[in-house]
């Protein structure tokens, strides 16, 4: 019996510890699909922004990219493991409050999430200027995150 | 009879008008479009910072017009020399005293203020494509390209606007050593239209008032088209 728990125990220890390691072990990597993952987000959102500006956007693109922020939204804070910041001697915008701030990163990126959901809720109704107005209320949740927790552009 | 040895004569100078009006309208227009447009991207107000785009484009295109239908020294062709002129203008140019050429830009000036114009273009025909990194603000021609396409322009938008800015010192470095080195005041003229010129210069030629129409109309609709992406 005891043998079995220290057995467990050792398997679950061993687990968490490759669990944590591979991420520490290759962070540039990542970093890397992070970076993608946002940019996933950033073409999302253009999609978007273009059917608006185009004066007779198409519904179902709007849909369907409203829907891929709705899906990759709450997943953000994911895409920050222990290890991966400046630190890490990558490259990465991240800026290290991301992992010294957790309490008002994981703030930001569910006040992202609450508004990509109710961007996903306009788009399905079908009311483009909710989507619009929507649009806006998504695009401050970005900006908010970015100005304290995203390096400037050089 | 002796003569008397004639003293070294101090290079003579004659006050003319050099600029006209629209010229030095549109120089200091664009001064302050640039500075608003910098600053607008600075606090992130992207609707003002787009729109003051739009009109440093017509400003743009106005010039480019101004310079082949415009006053006389506004002209291109009046302007642009020849490398071999250009040179030998550079390697005068420490010679005293000073030796102050025909009314408008001098042979270096001259290609200074091109590469203005070209530089502030390609900012601004960058800007057109450009998409910030929230896939939330972009120019009236970013729904053509993706997202990453996007995103360079905005890097090169970000990386020539630091280019204009190393050209604007370039300028301003020069007039300071025309007033300190040369004792010419270069920004009276552009201020006043009026300015010293070599002997015997003669008053800039103006272009009549229907090119300035012309002119005016067509920068507006490029800036309000531009704003609407060249839809209708």
């Amino acid at each position: 019996m005891n043998r079995m728990i220290l057995g467990a125990i050792a398997a679950l220890a061993l687990a968490g510890f490759a669990g944590a390691s591979s991420a520490e072990q290759n962070p540039a990597a990542v970093a890397q699909a992070r970076h993608e993952h946002f940019k996933q987000i950033g073409g999302a959102a253009k999609n978007i922004s273009d059917q608006l500006k185009s004066g007779k956007p198409v519904v179902s693109e709007v849909q369907m990219y409203a829907k891929r922020l709705d899906d990759l939204a709450p997943q953000l804070p994911s895409w920050f493991p222990a290890g991966t910041g400046p630190d890490a001697g990558i490259k990465t915008h991240a800026k290290a409050d991301v992992w010294t701030k957790p309490g008002e990163f994981k703030t930001d990126a569910a006040a992202f999430a609450v508004e990509a959901h109710k961007l996903n809720v306009a788009a399905l109704s079908g009311d483009i200027a909710a989507v619009g107005a929507q649009m806006t209320a998504v695009g401050k949740t970005c900006k908010t995150c970015h100005t304290t927790f995203r390096e400037k552009d050089d | 009879m002796e003569t008397v040895p004639v003293p070294p004569a101090k290079a003579s100078t004659v006050r003319v008008r050099i600029w006209d009006r629209p010229t030095r309208l549109f120089h200091w227009l664009i001064v302050v479009l640039i500075g608003l447009a910098w600053w607008t991207a600075q606090i992130g107000q992207m609707q003002w910072h787009k729109r003051l785009g739009y009109g440093i484009a017509g400003l743009l295109l106005f010039r480019l017009y101004w310079g082949l239908a415009g006053g006389s020294t506004a002209r291109f062709s009046s302007f642009l020399k020849g490398p071999v002129t250009v040179a030998r203008y550079a390697a005068g140019l420490f010679r005293r005293p000073s030796d102050i050429g025909p009314p408008g830009h001098n042979p270096m000036g001259g290609w200074s203020v091109a590469a203005l114009l070209a530089v502030m273009g390609t900012v601004v025909g960058l800007g057109l494509f450009t998409v910030d990194v929230d896939g939330e603000e972009s120019g009236p021609f970013a729904d053509r390209i993706s997202f990453d396409a996007g995103r360079v322009a905005a890097h090169w938008h970000h990386l020539l606007f630091n280019g204009l800015l190393a050209l604007i010192g370039v300028h301003l470095f020069a007039i300071a050593f025309y007033a300190v080195v040369k004792r010419h005041n270069l920004l009276g003229a552009m201020i006043t239209g009026q300015g010293r010129a070599g002997q015997g210069s003669q008053d800039v030629r103006p272009a009549g008032i229907w090119r300035l129409g012309v002119g005016m109309v067509l920068a507006a609709v490029f800036a309000v088209a531009l704003g609407k992406g060249f839809k209708v």
